[in-house]
């Protein structure tokens, strides 16, 4: 009798067991914190005339540290070069057309695709010391990174590219509809 | 003036694109009309999961683990993505512009207005913030996860709720009207504006 009774008592721990396990297998993971979101809200709505010659996607790593304390990820950045028509400055000289064109309106974004932004890895020097970052400290770093690819467009030549481009499109335009040469300046 | 209108719409055909792998520019030459734009706000919540919300067996052992820590953790962020609204001017032919000089009439059948993101804030705005006791600060790595699950949240919302979409391109439909009847106007033309769905 008391041996059946610990074979009993055996089935019923395996079975709690089993389904503890099937119970842990089938749990979705436990999240480091509860997050919920707020439905999103229209903030601004303008209107524009702008044209844009080029876009811009990048995949740009970010590497910092500030003292001791170190960061690494990745990011991916988009964006555009564009050129405001409602700036666009004109005026005759004889007979040929002269159009100034506006300075370009360089926009670059964070990417809203999937795991645009990832934290890899973040450390300390120190022994012992945190490799915690404040939001604050992580935007002043990923305005550097925005900074940085920014003076890069203008660098390699992608933003002179875009104005060639603009201005080649602005000149066949005017001229077609003057019937007159345009320079585009 | 007449046809600045089909200068304007057809002169951009010239279409050169170039990419370049992952971690190198992708740089597309396009021949887009910029009409609109929409900013859109975010906002998220960041605290404790409270066992009666913990689902499995998982969740419920780290909302008991919570609940035992000394101190509170919570925090709020937001950010802004931005929408755009555009008409693709490569896709115009010569046939989408017709005038008619005795009438002094042009009507113009432009592309379909068509709306993309073109991103979002990379900083995030700390609205809140209070970690107290012996609870741990919040990590660039946690705030990535969080702005990751805010960014699925808001790109579902928007395919679930036109009135975002049709807000924009409503916006960007009157803008456009109004520039090419201005550009034409100015003639004497009457200019009708037609968008094709």
């Amino acid at each position: 009798m008391v041996k059946a009774s610990r074979y009993i008592i055996l089935i019923l721990v395996i079975l709690i067991g089993a389904g503890m396990a099937w119970w842990w297998a089938n749990s979705p993971e436990a999240e480091a914190a509860r997050i919920r979101d707020r439905q999103a809200k229209i903030v601004d709505l303008k209107p524009m005339v702008r044209l844009c010659t080029v876009d811009l996607y990048e995949e740009v790593p970010i590497r910092a540290n500030i003292a001791t304390r170190h960061l690494f990820g990745r990011t991916t950045l988009t964006g555009s070069i564009s050129y405001d028509l409602d700036s666009v400055g004109q005026q005759w000289r004889g007979d040929t057309l002269y159009v100034s064109l506006p300075r370009e309106t360089v926009e670059i974004y964070e990417s809203t695709d999937p795991y645009a932004y990832q934290v890899y890895d973040t450390w300390n020097d120190k022994f012992l010391g945190s490799g915690k970052f404040t939001a604050h400290e992580e935007n002043v770093i990923k305005a550097k990174v925005v900074d940085n690819y920014r003076r890069r467009l203008y660098e390699r030549g992608d933003v002179a590219r875009a104005r060639k481009e603009a201005r080649t499109k602005l000149a066949q335009m005017l001229s077609t509809v003057t019937q007159k040469p345009a320079v585009v300046e | 003036m007449i046809t600045l209108l089909g200068a304007l719409l057809c002169g951009c055909s010239d279409k050169g694109e170039s990419r370049q792998s992952v971690y190198y520019s992708q740089i597309k030459s396009v021949d887009k009309l910029a009409l609109a734009q929409l900013s859109l706000s975010k906002m998220a919540t960041l605290d404790d999961l409270k066992f009666e919300e913990a689902k499995g067996l998982k969740q419920k052992i780290a909302a008991i683990g919570d609940a035992m820590k000394i101190g509170d953790r919570k925090a709020a962020y937001s950010y802004t993505t931005y929408m755009r609204a555009y008409i693709d001017l490569s896709t115009l032919n010569p046939s989408d512009v017709y005038v008619d000089d005795e009438r002094k009439r042009i009507v113009l059948s432009l592309p379909e207005i068509q709306t993309e993101y073109q991103g979002r804030d990379p900083g995030f705005k700390e609205e809140h913030y209070r970690v107290t006791g012996l609870r741990s600060q919040v990590n660039a790595d946690e705030r990535a996860r969080i702005k990751e699950h805010m960014n699925t949240m808001l790109l579902a919302e928007v395919e679930e709720n036109p009135i975002y979409r049709n807000q924009l391109i409503e916006e960007a439909r009157d803008n456009a009207t109004a520039y090419f009847q201005s550009l034409a106007g100015a003639e004497g033309y009457e200019v009708v504006v037609n968008f094709k769905n």
